[in-house]
């Protein structure tokens, strides 16, 4: 039951994020030519911003999961964490490259070393590379829990920094454009696709996070069965 | 707007491939787990 809620969600977001794409592309309506550099390519928007989000949320798993782990030693607990690793690292990777992408034509530079935001942000998906690489090479164990687990507890002190960066530090990043309530707050036909990325990512994520819960919980059934069958022959 | 749109289309080519491998892992695991359990359930009732 839950492995097809699980899919049934991948699905659904999935296609939510395909139906944003075409309307990003197609359907939203243009951005003032004086008030950017490429206009055309301020469209990744639709894509950079909702996947952020998914980022805010794999990576609030990856605490929880890490938490959990630490203080309870619970096993959902730690598939929580390596599921919401493996969460982060995608999105991560999803909003670093349409930024990226968006600079270059933006800013005429693929990234500012100079910006607080980018940095922290590039830093928590280097984090998750981090736990997703090393869990894949070391034995599974309760050091080594302990040790991927602290660094996920400790690592989601960069989220709150990333959110406020551009509030505190405002070098060449964006600032926030939703529920600003001032001119430059986005509205009408750019917020309602903005919001059908937002769910469809967030759908598309939650989807992800419960796919990779079950992977690794079926992975720990087959190998305990793999020892009981060593043991028996 | 074609680098727009190759862009876009690469990273949805992209979380397919992701998504697919997720959900195909999960089903493969699955078929080992039950041949397994298959295999462990004909071995005890043979002893």
């Amino acid at each position: 039951m839950k492995q097809k809620v699980g899919e049934g969600l991948l699905f659904f977001g999935f296609a939510g994020i395909a139906s944003t794409l075409v309307l990003a592309l197609l359907w939203a309506p243009s951005v003032s030519i004086d008030a950017f550099e490429s206009p055309a390519a301020q469209r990744i928007f639709y894509w950079h911003v909702p996947a952020a989000w998914a980022a805010f949320i794999a990576f609030g798993a990856l605490f929880v999961g890490s938490a959990g782990w630490l203080f309870k030693r619970s096993e959902v607990m730690w598939r929580l964490h390596t599921a919401g690793a493996e969460a982060g690292l995608a999105t991560g990777l999803m909003t670093v490259w349409s930024g990226c992408v968006w600079g270059a034509a933006e800013w005429g530079t693929p990234w500012d070393w100079t910006d607080v935001r980018l940095n922290t942000f590039g830093l928590l998906t280097l984090l998750a590379i981090y736990l997703v690489l090393g869990r894949g090479s070391q034995p599974d164990g309760v050091e080594t829990r302990d040790t991927f687990a602290a660094f996920g507890l400790y690592g989601f002190v960069l989220v709150p920094i990333t959110y406020v960066a551009t509030r505190i530090w405002s070098i060449r990043h964006p600032g926030p454009v939703v529920g600003t309530g001032d001119e430059s707050s986005i509205n009408g036909d750019m917020g309602l696709v903005l919001l059908l990325g937002a769910i469809s990512f967030t759908v598309f994520i939650i989807g992800h996070i419960m796919n990779s819960m079950r992977v690794t919980s079926l992975e720990q059934r087959l190998e305990r069965l793999q020892a009981t069958m060593d043991k028996v022959i | 707007m074609t680098y727009l749109a190759v862009a876009y289309f690469g990273m949805l080519v992209a979380i397919a491939l992701w998504t697919y491998t997720v959900v195909q892992r999960s089903r493969r695991l699955n078929q080992r787990l039950e041949s397994l359990e298959v295999a462990m359930s004909d071995r005890f009732e043979n002893d």
